[in-house]
């Protein structure tokens, strides 16, 4: 059996789905900031299998896959201060007890 | 290639599960730091051996290590989570989404691309011809993104010093 295009947008499917349930069921702010990069990792993934399938002669995919992983790693680290700022303010990183802009 | 695919992908899959799943933070990124490694290993077999590259460097160097340090910052050095439920209160319903969405993408892909095979192109791409295209085509949003990454270092040390500066 080949691989194809599809192996790999399933399993980053699955991996993005992982993601998406650690993110919406976690109640530590970490995990669910751990979650993300799990998502974002997963759509980084399928960029270069689409490059290596699809585009193998172009550079635009890898292009777009480096200014992604700077996204992303931009994206950390202003959302790990954001909950050392929410921990300084709260003395917790549970999700649940951020209610300040409840309606 | 295709065992290695597998092996690569139970890796990668053992590693996300276990990092959403586990109690302790910090076993936590662990296993994220596997998962982590199972992509850099998927890189390297698409051939994207500079990607594999800047992911080792990048999200094992920087980010697990800036997530370590955010739990050591947030709580007890161990990262135990004590004897409190790990799970929000409607956590089930996240788990519903989150299946729902699963169906959604396998649905779609296994509707349109199963076709693709990876095609015979006679060399990889270079570092070499990435860094051209990066100061060439490309250097616009190269650019932005160097103000993007400005912004945010500065934004960060901005956000995690207000209540400091606050308090004195």
């Amino acid at each position: 059996m080949t691989l194809t295009l599809g192996h790999y947008l399933g399993m980053s499917a699955i991996l993005f789905a992982i993601g998406l349930a650690g993110a919406l069921t976690r109640r530590n702010a970490i995990n669910v900031l751990m979650s993300i990069e799990i998502m974002f990792n997963a759509g980084i993934l399928n960029l270069i299998a689409a490059w290596h399938f699809r585009y193998f002669e172009s550079l635009t995919p890898q292009l777009f896959a480096v200014f992604a992983v700077t996204i992303a790693a931009a994206e950390s680290a202003l959302g790990l201060a954001l909950v050392i700022a929410v921990y300084r303010h709260y003395r917790s990183v549970n999700v649940e007890e951020m209610t300040a802009l409840r309606g | 290639m295709t065992t290695a695919f597998w092996i690569i992908t139970i890796v990668t899959l053992l590693g996300a599960l276990l990092a959403v799943t586990l109690r302790n933070l910090v076993h936590c990124v662990l296993s994220l730091i596997l998962f982590f490694l199972g992509i850099a290993g998927h890189y390297f077999l698409l051939r994207a051996d500079f990607f594999g590259t800047v992911q080792i460097l990048i999200y094992i160097g920087a980010v697990a290590v800036l997530i370590l340090f955010a739990i050591m910052l947030t709580r007890n050095v161990t990262g135990e989570e004590g004897p409190r439920e790990i799970l929000g209160m409607k956590w089930w319903s996240g788990a519903v989404i989150a299946a729902l969405v699963a169906g959604v993408l396998l649905h779609a892909v296994r509707r349109d691309a199963t076709a693709a095979v990876a095609s015979s192109a006679p060399k990889p791409l270079s570092v070499a011809d990435l860094g051209r295209a990066l100061v060439g085509d490309w250097v616009v949003p190269f650019e932005g993104m160097a103000v993007l990454l400005t912004a945010a270092l500065i934004g960060a040390v901005v956000i995690a010093l207000e209540e400091v500066q606050r308090r004195r």
